[in-house]
């Protein structure tokens, strides 16, 4: 399967997933100006991916700022990823915060709240602050 | 007219409440993303703690989005121009903290919409705030939609004191403001 690879702007984060690892990488800030037309590429991607069976997939978030429709399209990749944990994918979901910016840990939190494949809050030093 | 003591006047106005950038006009998202690029690293260089700074740049993002957004939806009314061109934005800093202030024309129809919809959000607390985010964060979104309906409220969120809001008739028009704290 081709990898999907989106170079990063000011505004979009970079993706790269790579069917061949099983790793997927969001890097960034996200607050383009259409977040619908931004991932609709990336749910494609996915939807694709998941088709094809994988046995485990691992997960890297990076994203430093997601305004909220970006996380309503966040919160959509994560629901397609706790359907194929729930049909028994082996996931592994790792969210590098700066842990001394509360808004960015609790944006963080929130979306593990609801999410029961394993999911980790991992403490990053910021490089951009 | 075009003078000195024009310039002079205005810089003296933003200085004297506190107004660190203004901008009024057409928000483009390249406007958008270097007005907050701008803001973010001013707060940077006054060392003010990174929650503050990406609350302020959150709700700048999210104000100016809704502004926008609102114009575009506008597109091929007769007052499309006139409700593009209307919007202002200015953040600043006062003895309560930052303030993000700003002001667009809007349909009354759509005036009234805005004040229910800010009626429901501004009464709550932060528990029920979060509550309201997550319910509307799982609401199944029609087809075509341009936003989640979360922008209210993350911005009341993000806020340190409930948002103030104004509408003024301005003949068809309203002009509605809206006043954050951080």
């Amino acid at each position: 399967m081709e990898k999907l690879l989106i170079e990063s702007t000011k505004a979009t984060p970079l993706i790269d997933f790579d069917s061949d690892k099983s790793m997927l990488v969001l890097k960034g800030q996200s607050y383009p100006e259409n977040a619908f037309k931004f991932y609709d590429p990336v749910f494609n991607w996915i939807d694709s991916y998941l088709a094809t069976n994988p046995q485990e997939i691992h997960v890297e978030v990076r994203l430093s700022y997601v305004n909220t429709s970006s996380s309503k399209c966040i919160m959509m990749l994560l629901e397609s990823f706790e359907k194929a944990f729930q049909r028994g994918v082996n996931l592994q979901l790792n969210w590098y915060c700066d842990m001394e910016n509360e808004s960015e840990v609790e944006c963080a939190e929130e979306f593990k709240e609801d999410m029961t494949f394993p999911f980790e809050i991992i403490p990053e030093a910021a490089k951009n602050h | 007219m075009f003078d000195e003591k024009m310039l002079l006047d205005l810089q003296s106005t933003l200085g004297s409440r506190g107004i660190l950038i203004s901008f009024s006009g057409r928000f483009s998202q390249g406007i958008i993303e270097e007005l907050g690029e701008a803001i973010m690293e001013h707060m940077k260089a006054e060392d003010r703690p990174r929650n503050d700074i990406y609350n302020v740049f959150a709700i700048f993002v999210e104000i100016t989005h809704n502004i926008k957004k609102y114009a575009l939806s506008q597109l091929g009314s007769d007052f499309y121009d006139q409700i593009y061109n209307s919007g202002i934005v200015t953040i600043g800093r006062n003895e309560e903290g930052y303030f993000i202030c700003s002001g667009n024309l809007v349909k009354k129809t759509d005036a009234e919409k805005l004040a229910n919809a800010l009626d429901s959000v501004i009464p709550l607390d932060k528990d029920q705030l979060k509550k309201r985010y997550k319910e509307q964060m799982k609401k199944e979104l029609p087809p075509g939609s341009t936003g989640a309906g979360l922008g209210l409220i993350d911005i009341a969120r993000k806020s340190s004191k409930p948002m103030h809001y104004s509408m003024r008739d301005m003949q068809d028009l309203a002009f509605f403001t809206l006043t954050v704290m951080v």
